[in-house]
This record gives C-alpha cells, sequence and structure tokens, in this order.
C-alpha cells in the first residue's frame, strides 16, 4: 500500500523529517506517536501533498506510484485522505456543496458518474447520523461556527463519504470528550477493511483503546526511533517518552 | 489623450430624432453646454485611476445603427427593450396596470415633456458626472417610467439597454422613472451588447421616489469586450421612501458607475449591494455617493470585487451626512480580492460628517484567497480551478444570493462561476 523510505522534509528551510521509513500493508492500522514537535504533523502534512512543505530526500510509493510526483487533488483523487487537525472553517461554501464537490472530484478520476442530487443527500445524511452530526450540519458553511468536536466529527464524516484506502488522522483525538472520542473511533472502525490502511498520529495512548493498531512508532526528532506492536503504546504510557531518552520539551516543528 | 473639446464638435452634431419641442430644447442647450468641457484627466479627483481607461476617439461620436437584434430571455416579466438608445417600441411586453406608465419621450406631449424637462437631471449631481451632460446632448429617445400613488408594478419591469457595435459608435440610453407616493418597483436595467466593433455606451437612469416609495433595482452590466460603458444612476428619496440596488459588473475596456444616492427627507433608506469582477486587462470603476439630506435616514453599502489577470477595478464609496442629518444610520463595506500578483486594486471611503448624532461605519480591505482554505478543498480531491472558483465565489455569494428576481440570481451566478473558472485557467 504505502512505503516511505527515507523521507526528508523541510519548512522554511529548517529540516524536520530527517529520514522516515515506513511501510505501510493493505488493512494495517498503524499508530504514529510522539512528543510534540517531533514531525508527526509535517508528516501528515507531506503525505497530503501541502506543498508550505519541501521534500528534500526521500520517496513514497503509493501502491506503485510516485506519490509525492502528485498533485495534492491527484493524491486525493488516488485514495489518500488527511484528517486535519485544524480543520479549516470557509463560509460561504455549504459543507453540502464541497462534500458533492469533492466526491464527484474522485468518481469523475475514476471514470464514475456523478452522482446525482437525491443520491447524494441520501449518502450525506446516512453519514452524518453515523457519526452523530445534526443535518443541519451539511447546509451550514464548511465548519463554519462548528465546535472543536463538531469539526473532527466533520472530518470522519468527510473520510466515510470518501471511502480513501489511506485515510491519515491528525490529532482526531486531541480535544475530544469521552462520547465524541468513541463516535470517531466506531467512524474509523467501520471504515477498516482488508483493503484500506490508517496512519493515527497521536501525542496520547487513549485513542488506542478504541481503534486498535497492528503496529506502533515513536516518532522523535524527526525520525522513527522505536517501533512495535501495540503493547509499545502502554508501555509509553506508563513511562513516558523518557523513558526513550526523549527530552520532552523538545524543540518545536 | 483627446480632449473632450476636440471629440465635442463631433459629439455635440444632433441626431435625427422626433423629440418633442421641450426635449429639444433640452438637448440644444445641453450640446451648447459641452463643447466647453474638458475631457477628464489623472488629475480629475473621480478620474484618478480611471482616466488612463479612458481612450475615446472620434469614431465613437457616430450615432449606432439599429439594426439586428438580441434575444434575451427573461422569463416571466415585463420588459422593454432600448436598443443603441432608441426605443424598439414593438419588442416591448408592457403592463396594462391603472396607474403605471411606461412610454417614450417621443411619444409626449409639449405638456408632459415640459414637465419631464423640469424633472430631467434632478436626481443628479451632474458636477460629478462629466459624461451625463453628454448624454443629455446626445438625447434621442428616453423612456419615463411613471407610477402614481400606490401603483404596483406585480412582476419585473427588465430594460434591456442593447448596443449593437457591428460599426464604431456610441449609444446614450436615457432613463426616467417617478415612483409616487407608497408605490412599488422592480427594475432590471440589464446593459448588453453584440458586435465586436469599438462602442460607448453612455446611460443615464434617473429615480425620484415619492414618500414611501419602494424601488428595487437591479443593475446588470454585461457589455461585450469591445465596448466602453460609463453610466450614471441618480437617485432622490422623500420620506420613508426605500430604494435597494443590486448592481453586478463585469470588467471591459473602460467600464464606470457613478451611483448618487440621496436621502432627502427623514426615514428614507437604502440598501445598495455591488458585486464586480474583472480579468486580463479588464477595468472596472464604482463610485457611489450617498447623501444622507434629512434626519432619521439609513444607509447599508456592501460591494465586492474579485480582480484577475492584470485589471483594475476602483471603488470610491462617499458618504456625506449634511449638518441637520441628526440621527442618520450609515454603514459602508467595501471588501476586495486580488487573484493575480499583477491586477490592482484601488479603494477609497470617504466620509464627510457634518452632523453630531450619527452612527457611521465603514470598512475597505484587499486581500488574497486563504492558502489554507485552498489546501483544504484540494486535500479533498478538488481540482484547482474549481477550488480557486468555490472560494472565490464564497467571497461574493452573500450579495449574489440577495439578488431578488430569481431568474437574475440564477443567471448571473452562472455567469460568475464561469468568468472566475475563466480567470484560473488563464494562469
Amino acid at each position: 500500500m504505502l512505503s516511505i523510505k527515507n523521507l526528508h522534509a523541510a519548512i522554511e528551510g529548517k529540516e524536520i523529517l530527517k529520514g522516515i521509513d515506513l511501510e505501510v500493508k493493505p488493512g494495517e492500522v498503524h499508530a504514529i506517536m510522539g512528543p510534540n514537535g517531533s514531525g508527526k504533523s509535517t508528516l501528515s502534512q507531506v503525505l497530503a501533498g501541502n506543498d508550505s512543505y519541501e521534500v528534500t530526500g526521500g520517496e513514497v510509493i503509493l501502491d506503485g506510484k510516485n506519490l509525492l510526483e502528485m498533485e495534492t487533488e491527484e493524491r486525493a483523487r488516488e485514495g489518500v485522505f488527511l484528517a486535519f487537525q485544524y480543520p479549516v472553517e470557509i463560509p460561504g461554501v455549504s459543507n453540502l456543496q464541497f462534500l458533492k464537490t469533492a466526491l464527484n472530484s474522485i468518481r469523475k478520476h475514476h471514470g464514475q458518474n456523478e452522482i446525482n442530487a437525491v443520491e447524494f443527500m441520501k449518502l450525506a445524511r446516512e453519514k452524518a447520523r453515523q457519526v452523530n452530526l445534526d443535518e443541519s450540519f451539511l447546509k451550514r458553511g464548511v465548519n463554519e461556527g462548528f465546535s472543536g468536536g463538531e469539526k473532527k466529527r466533520n472530518e470522519i464524516m468527510q473520510m466515510l463519504l470518501m471511502e480513501p484506502k489511506l485515510a491519515i488522522l491528525d490529532e482526531t483525538d486531541s480535544g475530544l470528550d469521552i462520547d465524541a472520542l468513541k463516535t470517531v473511533a466506531d467512524g474509523v472502525n467501520a471504515l477498516r477493511s482488508p483493503d484500506r490502511s490508517v496512519i493515527m498520529v497521536t501525542h496520547y495512548q487513549r485513542l488506542l483503546s478504541y481503534i486498535v493498531p497492528d503496529y506502533v512508532h515513536v516518532l522523535a526528532g524527526g525520525r522513527i526511533i522505536k517501533s512495535g506492536g501495540r503493547e509499545l503504546a502502554l508501555e509509553l504510557e506508563a513511562k513516558g517518552y523518557g523513558w526513550l531518552g526523549i527530552n520532552e520539551t523538545a524543540t518545536a516543528g | 489623450m483627446t480632449a473632450l473639446a476636440t471629440l465635442a464638435p463631433e459629439f455635440a452634431s444632433v441626431p435625427d430624432s422626433t423629440l418633442p419641442g421641450p426635449l429639444q430644447r433640452y438637448r440644444d442647450n445641453a450640446a451648447k453646454a459641452i463643447a466647453g468641457m474638458a475631457m477628464p484627466t489623472r488629475r480629475t479627483e473621480n478620474w484618478k485611476y480611471s482616466s488612463r481607461h479612458l481612450q475615446l476617439d472620434t469614431a465613437l461620436a457616430a450615432p449606432l445603427a439599429a439594426t439586428g437584434t438580441i434575444s434575451t430571455d427573461i422569463g416571466d416579466a415585463y420588459r422593454i427593450v432600448i436598443r443603441n438608445g432608441v426605443i424598439a417600441a414593438d419588442e416591448s411586453r408592457l403592463p396594462a396596470i391603472d396607474g403605471i406608465e411606461i412610454v417614450r419621450f417621443a411619444d409626449l406631449d409639449e405638456v408632459n415633456a415640459q414637465k419631464i424637462v423640469e424633472q430631467l437631471d434632478g436626481a443628479l449631481d451632474t458636477a460629478a458626472l462629466q459624461f451625463a451632460p453628454l448624454n443629455s446632448a446626445r438625447l434621442q429617445d428616453g423612456l419615463l417610467v411613471r407610477l402614481a400613488s400606490n401603483a404596483r408594478l406585480d412582476k419585473p419591469l427588465f430594460v434591456l439597454c442593447q448596443t449593437l457595435a457591428e460599426h464604431s459608435g456610441s449609444a446614450h440610453p436615457r432613463i426616467l422613472v417617478d415612483a409616487g407616493s407608497h408605490s412599488e418597483l422592480t427594475l432590471v436595467e440589464q446593459h448588453e451588447s453584440q458586435g465586436d466593433a469599438p462602442a460607448l455606451v453612455n446611460a443615464v437612469t434617473e429615480l425620484n421616489l415619492a414618500a414611501g416609495a419602494q424601488v428595487t433595482y437591479v443593475r446588470l452590466s454585461l457589455d461585450g469586450t469591445t465596448v466602453n460603458h460609463i453610466g450614471a444612476t441618480g437617485v432622490r428619496l422623500a420620506a420613508n421612501a426605500r430604494f435597494d440596488s443590486h448592481c453586478v459588473g463585469f470588467g471591459g475596456p473602460l467600464r464606470r458607475h457613478d451611483l448618487q444616492i440621496r436621502l432627502q427627507e427623514a426615514g428614507a433608506e437604502c440598501r445598495l449591494n455591488g458585486v464586480t469582477v474583472t480579468l486580463g486587462e479588464q477595468h472596472y470603476d464604482n463610485h457611489t455617493v450617498i447623501e444622507h439630506v434629512a434626519p432619521h435616514c439609513n444607509s447599508e453599502e456592501t460591494y465586492r470585487c474579485i480582480a484577475a489577470g492584470k485589471s483594475h477595478a476602483i471603488f470610491n464609496g462617499r458618504i456625506l451626512i449634511h449638518r441637520d442629518a441628526q440621527k442618520s444610520v450609515a454603514e459602508m463595506s467595501n471588501k476586495n480580492l486580488l487573484l493575480s500578483s499583477e491586477a490592482e486594486i484601488d479603494t477609497k471611503p470617504e466620509l464627510e460628517i457634518y452632523a453630531d448624532d450619527v452612527k457611521c461605519a465603514h470598512g475597505a480591505t484587499i486581500g488574497q484567497l486563504d492558502a489554507e482554505s485552498l489546501f483544504y478543498l484540494v486535500s479533498r480531491g478538488i481540482g484547482r480551478t474549481e477550488a480557486g472558483t468555490l472560494l472565490s465565489m464564497a467571497f461574493i455569494n452573500e450579495l449574489v444570493q440577495q439578488i431578488p428576481v430569481e431568474s437574475v440570481k440564477d443567471a448571473i451566478e452562472q455567469r460568475l462561476i464561469d468568468f472566475i473558472e475563466t480567470t484560473f485557467q488563464e494562469v
């Protein structure tokens, strides 16, 4: 599915990722943990194609295709989905219009017909229900005036609608109360299948009780310094990052 | 740059017409007056940013021959066509409602023509309108819309100002609206053209609203890319009258619209919305003036502009509150979006306040598309053209959705989308 080799990336000339290697096979869920400033969000943004970041070395292959050579929109159409840590508010563009345009862009890419308005409404309502978002949110501006939790649920709703093959969740658990966390986890679990993969970026172990990962990686200073199974997350929870010799107050990035 | 003085003899030549005596005399006087006028230059304050787009030559003085037609579907509404400045009476679809008169100037008798002459220019501040006198001097015909007290037009009236520019020349459409007390009218003034010869449209519209009258005015500037368009709209409001305008303009070689509002008596209100889009080498200049003459009047103005390519857009919004206009409430907002680093937008709010008990607010901004929003949309698979168009439309959507005539709203929305899409494709 996804193969990251020796990935280096910088922002404004400052190197954040200093050689990431990661193999994600179909159906797998990988958790990427690490202290603030370790490069977790940078990795998510780089994979999704945010051109504020400059890739300075390495390669990323998605199902045999060079991901780094694809435009941002092409990556999404090829099945990469990033659930944003801080979803943007876009007043004046309705959620419905946004979702429909996005879905149709993806369908068109795969040679499918555009979805008609009636079918789309049905689908959107169903997905909104699945993440406990009231239907009225569909008519509002994209994330406009949504609470933190509503924004995160909106991200998961988009993910359910677009059925990506690779979902990247960037701190989707942050700022959620326990009910919202369960809703989000249910959404992700509903999407799990043998041909889809998930990369979960998180600071805390909490989410991993609800979405059980196959692998856990610790990112620090722009490198993966330790990988293991689920038990690694529990160990981190018990011992903190200091146990791995990481300074928790490491520089931000 | 040619001075109007050298153009004037050409422009002052009196076109053939069958206007009644008083209107002919009005026109002849105007023709004499413009002979000494100078063409605006960079030093003419209200043409400061636009004088460089003003490249009129004598060829434009010729009257345009009205041959052919532009078929425009307006749906279920009344219509009248002014083609190259002359009313095409046989293409009208007019109401038969007591108290509503829609007539050409040419059909007025001497007495009524004299009354019209007394009204003409009354709603305009001609000192600030360099080209309105030229319209008067070239008057061939005109449209009078008169509503008696309490008369109400049940459907919108479309005035289609069509310019057929097969050859160079100019057209000078003239509209006068006399809305009696508590009358109601929705007027759509639509400027459109065909042909690709250089042309000049110099339109003047005046609206007089008596006490309690309510007029909704939609002005669409859709002329083609070779048409220079100078337009003026003057509005005078009596007590408790209300005027709502929705001016939508697409750029061209020269595009200028002056909107002058005079809140003459207590309780009058106006709400002015404007949307302007320009691309390539296009130009558009909006000059608005709202004068609060009497106390307890409200005005609200919202203009948005999007400029792409190397285009140039201007907004100059003046609010003048007279000394006696206490308890005035005036709000003005002008927001602008630049879609390219080579486009230029000049915005200038001007507040002149002589009363001490008023509420006034104004704001003007110029910005570009938000990179984070763009990334968010694109990261969902939406192409860059479509994402840019969505965000640009979001910038003006609030105003587009307020256009009160459904068919116009839908058509204009689509036209704006198509226009904005082009700007992203041209990069």
